[in-house]
């Protein structure tokens, strides 16, 4: 019925691939039903003008959505678990306080985190509470060997051992958390590729 | 608004604003499928499970305000006549 129109489908991949996905096929017929009826130069000015509105728009509102909330919210457990931790390390134990609050932060927005994290993988599960054992692993190796070796004076490998602990304690909370929230089945997100 | 007449496709729909706006609001594609897409997603409209136009190109979805979207309609456009009816009343004399 109506003609391909490359140049506007290829456009139309500047959009965000959920909106791309849905509206795509919509979207070039429109456009097709507009040069038809008033002329390629018309369309193109309309359209023109349409999308250097609406791309910078979507993009930003997917962001803002979804990803950049979760990673928002991602930092700032990482910040408070790391914070809290190195706190307790160098012995200022209401540290743990911080430790809590991220707890909290994460169970009570759990719903954001999750549906930043609902990728369709039925492993992704096991695959972040796998990454999290690990980061115990490293950490509990980490401080087992700053223990044995840690002496009168703070050493750069004592320094080291420290951060590399503290930092995989922070990952592995991180990561059981996003384990723990990801859901156990696989998730259908229905993307109809255009083109 | 343009909904509220029934079931329509993106196309019609704008061809519809532009008609029922004296060509005022000319939407691009875009900003109205990506109203339409909020409209559905906050409940207010919906996609038809199936085409009313049976002939019709199969890229073309049909949409139809819900129920809670003829009421949203509706109070919005009560709420909007009360504005006009406050703002002319609040008019100078000779400005109304």
């Amino acid at each position: 019925m109506s003609a391909p129109h490359p140049v506007y489908r290829s456009l139309i991949r500047l959009y965000p691939r959920s909106f791309r996905g849905h509206y795509g096929d919509e979207l070039v017929e429109h456009f097709a039903d507009m040069v038809t009826d008033r002329g390629a130069r018309a369309a193109w000015t309309r359209t023109a003008v349409d999308l250097l509105v609406t791309v910078p728009r979507y993009r930003l509102e997917s962001i803002m959505n979804e990803r950049h909330s979760a990673t928002t919210l991602n930092i700032a457990i990482s910040l408070l678990v790391g914070g809290g931790i190195v706190s307790m390390l160098i012995g200022i134990y209401p540290g743990l306080v911080l430790v809590v609050a991220a707890l909290a932060i994460a169970f009570a927005q759990r719903s954001t985190l999750a549906r930043a994290i609902r990728i369709p993988n039925s492993d992704l599960r096991l695959r972040r509470l796998g990454v999290a054992g690990v980061l115990t692993l490293v950490f509990v190796v980490s401080y087992l060997t700053y223990s044995l070796l840690i002496g009168d004076h703070w050493t750069i490998r004592e320094s080291l051992l420290a951060g590399v602990g503290t930092l995989a304690m922070a990952g592995a909370i991180v990561f059981l958390i996003a384990g723990l929230l990801t859901p156990r089945g696989p998730v259908d997100r229905p993307v109809t590729p255009i083109g | 608004m343009a909904l509220t007449e029934g079931e329509s496709h993106g196309y019609a729909i704008m061809q519809a604003v532009e008609s029922s706006s004296a060509g005022i609001v000319r939407m691009g594609p875009a900003t109205l499928y990506g109203t339409l897409k909020r409209l559905v997603d906050d409940g207010l409209a919906e996609e038809l499970a199936h085409r009313p136009v049976p002939d019709d190109d199969k890229r073309r979805r049909y949409y139809r305000l819900t129920g809670l979207g003829q009421r949203v309609c509706a109070a919005e456009a009560e709420r909007l006549g009360r504005l006009l009816r406050i703002t002319r009343s609040n008019l100078r004399p000779g400005l109304a």
